[in-house]
């Protein structure tokens, strides 16, 4: 079999097998649930579905148009809302708990915009909201079925910016969410693989077990068999967690049917894909560098972190690249290798990019990753028989190895 | 065709220079010992020959040229630097470095099995490496350089950390791998041991090469003029050919430097003539010890 594959399987099933391994990857969906259910949950204990009453003096709703209040979860039952006429008896409902809430509407409602709420205990804002529409809902009825319509859905606002034709339909939610996202994942990614792969090399020089590697394969085959394996790692977690994601969002589908209008835009993801391949092989390949120069774990995992700054850098400056994605800030830190893989998807998300920009992103990043793989060959090289001391950056590129 | 070839290597570190126009020739189915005190530049040699390093000048031959992937599977390496995965167990860790020096699952957990039960580490196999002591994990390292029947094997400081017990043993299976036929190269600074084992030897002292060839001439050359004698009778204070002489450790053990016209042979008849009991009777060969502090330290002359 041959000898690099061989070493890729075993970093690979070596972290793999780990439990500290196995618990990092449930404990984000475990997390992300854990939050859900007492978002559920607390949702569920304040929501009072019991109906609601009201008094009309101003006339408004007489022969009132049928309206039900959308409960907040599908599960739930939706608040009914019942007349009364006369104020004894509905003040006794209020008292037997038959109904949560009893409003009244004043009698010059339309001037005073006064609406009395009797309640044991102040209903929720959303029950307020609720009986709000259904009072609107008659008060627009007798305006023409589009109109009143209209008016009760509200306007679709269009974000453009000017003399670009993508366009973010603020309905469409996952076109804000998206880039966001798939960011943060490849942050993620990152961050878990290069810290496999940072640990792999130093372990090899902490179990002093480099020369007995070197003198069975290439320290060429050694490092590509590495950088697969631990980056394969990180993927698993990752793929493990987009697993757990597309549960968790056909499970929001259900209880949200609004949200299945929204689509994913396939050129967008291909973008993104193609940024972040290379990208990924060039931080790897830079954690590699790192792991071979110093020569203990905690040390290397201290310097790591500088590679993460520059990548979250994007977020900082959001505000700019969203509402000004061709200002020269949003053009520089789609280009420069570090911040692009953040940066391009997200302009990308609010603008249309010049192709040519693109190119040359995709081109620096291809070049950044081959440099680094060449830097990290020698650092590999040079480094990997050094127990006490930390290898320079000088000694890097003036060294024989 | 010679094992290997070293021509004229040098290596610098730095500001340090390693290794100076260091040349040798490996023999096939010798041992040959690489020698030096510490920090002489022998393990720089070695990780050169097996092209961990690259020389600033110079070359090295393997099998007749240079070295590549296919030849890493001829080829045992058990470095100074021990190092084996802690963090998994043995058997897993044996296996996963057989099976990159070509070896197929089936073929090295076969063998493995059989060096686990001649090395006594059966019964440990299942543990983690870092639960191993040093002896044994020293013993799990030359597994992983035997193990797939290298041609050549080079081990560097092969004795250290065993006890006597397991000194010994490794010094059979050296010896058994040498009568297989195989080409070992050891590296060390303990002498007693290369005199037992080595063919031939190469000394390096402050990365230069400074003493090289078959054991037993180099200890004909260090060899000066003198033997040593057991008698239980006194040495008379004057002999014919006798220059001096001087009690050893045991006060029936003498060495006796002689005249250097005279030779070993007349001097024994002399002592015969002299009525003196003789127990043992032998030219003193210096040690390699002796040898090599001798030829190191350059203060001292000849053995005389």
């Amino acid at each position: 079999m041959n000898k690099t594959w061989l070493v890729i399987k075993h970093e690979y099933w070596k972290q793999v097998k780990k439990k500290r391994f196995i618990l990092a990857i449930l404990s984000l969906p475990f997390f992300i649930l854990l939050m859900v259910a007492i978002g559920f949950l607390s949702v569920i204990f304040q929501y009072n579905d019991s109906p609601v009453g009201y008094i009309d003096r101003s006339s408004l709703l007489d022969n009132p148009i049928e309206y039900k209040a959308e409960a907040p979860i599908g599960l739930m039952k939706p608040i009914e809302f019942i007349r009364y006429t006369d104020e004894s008896e509905a003040e006794s409902a209020l008292q037997n708990n038959i109904i949560q809430a009893l409003y009244v509407i004043d009698k010059n409602f339309i001037e005073t915009s006064e609406i009395k709420v009797i309640a044991n205990k102040a209903p929720d804002s959303s029950v307020n909201g609720e009986f709000y529409t259904f009072l609107k809902l008659n008060v627009l009825k007798d305006l023409p079925e589009e109109i009143s319509s209209r008016l009760m859905e509200g306007a679709s606002f269009e974000v453009k910016s000017t003399g670009e034709q993508t366009s973010a339909n603020e309905d469409n939610v996952l076109v804000f969410i998206l880039p966001f996202l798939v960011g943060f994942l490849f942050i993620m990614a990152v961050n878990f693989s290069g810290g496999y792969l940072l640990q792999s090399v130093v372990e090899e020089k902490e179990n002093r077990t480099m020369e007995i590697m070197v003198t069975s394969i290439s320290p060429t085959q050694l490092m590509t068999a590495k950088v697969i394996g631990n980056l394969s790692v990180g993927l698993t977690q990752l793929v493990v967690w987009i697993l757990f994601g597309i549960i968790g969002i056909f499970s929001l589908f259900r209880i949200f049917p609004d949200l299945q209008s929204t689509k994913i835009d396939f050129s967008f993801l291909l973008l993104t894909i193609m940024v972040f391949i290379p990208a990924f092989v060039m931080i790897a390949a830079m954690m590699a560098a790192l792991g071979a120069t110093t020569t203990e774990t905690k040390e290397a995992q201290q310097i790591a972190g500088i590679f993460t700054i520059p990548m979250v850098l994007p977020y900082w400056f959001m505000q700019v690249l969203i509402e000004k994605p061709n200002s020269p800030l949003s053009l520089f830190f789609s280009l420069f290798p570090f911040t692009a893989p953040v940066s391009l998807p997200m302009r990308a998300a609010f603008s249309t990019i010049p192709a040519w920009q693109i190119i040359i992103t995709i081109a620096l990043l291809i070049i950044f990753a081959i440099a680094a793989l060449w830097f990290a060959g020698r650092a590999f090289r040079l480094g990997m028989l050094r127990y006490g001391k930390k290898l320079s950056l000088i000694e890097i590129f003036t060294q024989r190895p | 065709m010679n094992t290997i070839e070293v021509n004229n290597i040098s290596k610098t570190f730095g500001s340090q220079k390693a290794l100076d126009e260091v040349s040798f020739e490996v023999k096939p189915g010798e041992i040959f010992g690489l020698l030096g005190p510490n920090g002489a530049g022998k393990t720089t040699c070695i990780r050169i020959v097996l092209d961990i390093f690259k020389p600033d000048s110079g070359s090295v031959k393997l099998f007749g040229n240079g070295m590549s992937e296919e030849k890493k599977d001829q080829i045992g390496y058990l470095p100074e630097e021990r190092g084996l995965y802690q963090d998994i167990n043995l058997e897993e860790c044996l296996n996963y470095l057989a099976s990159l020096k070509g070896l197929s699952s089936s073929e090295s957990h076969k063998r493995i099995n059989e060096y686990l039960i001649r090395f006594n580490l059966d019964e440990h196999k299942k543990k983690k490496v870092k639960e191993l002591s040093k002896g044994m994990q020293q013993k799990a390292q030359l597994i992983t350089t035997l193990v797939h029947d290298p041609k050549l094997i080079i081990i560097d400081e092969p004795f250290s950390a065993l006890d006597p017990l397991n000194t010994q043993m490794v010094k059979d299976i050296l010896r058994e791998q040498r009568d297989l036929g195989k080409t070992i190269v050891m590296c060390t600074h303990q002498m007693h041991q290369v005199e037992e084992l080595c063919d031939r030897l190469v000394l390096i002292n402050q990365g230069k090469s400074v003493l090289y060839g078959a054991l037993s001439e180099v200890q004909k050359n260090y060899a000066g003029h003198a033997i040593h004698v057991r008698t239980e009778d006194q040495i008379p204070a004057s002999l014919p050919g006798m220059n001096k002489f001087k009690r050893l450790e045991n006060h029936h053990h003498y060495q006796i430097d002689l005249d250097s016209q005279v030779s070993p042979q007349d001097f024994l008849k002399t002592l015969v003539a002299a009525n003196i009991k003789i127990n043992q009777f032998e030219i003193a060969m210096p040690t390699l010890d002796e040898i090599f502090i001798q030829v190191v330290t350059e203060s001292g002359m000849k053995y005389e």
